[in-house]
């Protein structure tokens, strides 16, 4: 067998790495050049709607606005973010409904609850997709007021909207 | 006597020597070096497929500026899909070359220590040292985002993901030094 040491391993990994840049750059260059145009974020926000439309289709969404006038109303704010989060902070008044306390039949908060009782849905920030989700178990629990708020706790809070850290 | 040089490896010389002749273990090191080289290329062609997900999970690093994630999405899936690729190909060579050598074939030496699995090995160590020093990082920086590492189901960045390539950093490093040969 011939042998060869690790400087000649090094050259030719760096060889495979080109040839392997090379092929990555060109199988995805509208993906490249939108990056270097800066568009990025802009397509993949509309890329996640297109697909969102389809994967959710029934389920009504507001923004931070309606959110608002909602919450001033006194709808029911339900967090679909884990416990953990919730407990550092979250909307003032909402209760928390991880996904997966959706897997218990009977969840608590809901029992005894009027199914036009309005409802709104939220989790972390724009990419997440519990709050979909949950909307989604509530319509089909036989909730008919409920919306999913897309832009999360993130812009919740960075609006400066109130927000609390009781149970 | 350039083993002087290099003390570890002439040391260490003997001893492989010793344990490559066993059947086992030399198999054993061709069934690790293709598992490894086919979860590199798996997770490479799960992120070449859905490119702009994977856009989406570099973007949330906040590692890069906006400008190069599209180039950073674009290049990392094919490392890996690379690496994997010959490495996974490199080993099958050998295991076939070796069992043409076993039936007498004598070009089945041919394939044997052929295709350039070192640097695969390199290649991918480096991945992994990369991936956990980037997770550690992140995991530093309190941000709770998604790995893009997941390979059936989406996880976040965390102490087992990084455990994960620890363990393959281990693995390609056993193999390189298994691999090299040596003066």
């Amino acid at each position: 067998m011939k042998k060869s040491l690790w400087p000649g391993d090094i050259l030719w990994a760096g060889y495979l790495l080109f040839l392997a840049a090379f092929f990555g750059v060109m199988q995805h260059r509208p993906m490249v050049s939108l990056g270097w145009q800066g568009e990025l974020p802009a397509y993949i926000a509309k890329l996640r709607e297109a697909r969102r439309q389809v994967q959710f289709q029934g389920v009504k969404t507001v923004n931070l606005l309606q959110a608002r006038a909602l919450w001033e109303t006194g709808a029911l704010f339900i967090d679909a973010r884990k416990p953990e989060e919730f407990a550092e902070l979250h909307i003032e008044g909402a209760y928390n409904l991880p996904p997966d306390l959706f897997k218990n039949k009977d969840v608590q908060l809901l029992v005894g609850l009027p199914k036009d009782r309005r409802i709104v849905v939220y989790c972390g920030q724009e990419a997440c997709d519990s709050a979909l989700q949950a909307a989604e178990k509530l319509q089909s629990q036989g909730f008919t007021q409920v919306a999913a708020y897309l832009g999360g706790f993130r812009a919740w809070d960075e609006a400066g909207y109130p927000v609390d850290t009781a149970q | 006597m350039r083993n002087a040089a290099f003390p570890a490896n002439a040391l260490g010389s003997e001893f492989k020597e010793k344990l490559r002749a066993n059947f086992l273990l030399s198999s054993l090191s061709i069934l690790l070096g293709a598992a490894l080289g086919a979860v590199f290329f798996y997770a490479g062609l799960q992120k070449h497929l859905a490119p702009f997900q994977f856009a989406e999970a570099v973007m949330a690093y906040r590692l890069f500026p906006q400008s190069l994630v599209g180039l950073v999405a674009a290049v990392l899936p094919w490392v890996e899909l690379t690496a994997g690729f010959f490495l996974v190909l490199g080993y099958l060579l050998e295991a076939a070359g070796r069992i043409a050598m076993v039936l007498g074939l004598s070009a089945g030496g041919l394939l044997v220590g052929g295709i350039k699995r070192r640097s695969c090995l390199l290649i991918i160590a480096a991945l992994a040292l990369v991936f956990i020093i980037v997770m550690s990082v992140t995991m530093a920086r309190g941000l709770e985002i998604d790995c893009g590492c997941g390979l059936f189901f989406q996880r976040q960045v965390g102490p087992v993901p990084i455990l994960e390539n620890i363990l393959m950093l281990l693995l390609a490093a056993a193999l390189y030094w298994w691999e090299y040969a040596g003066e």
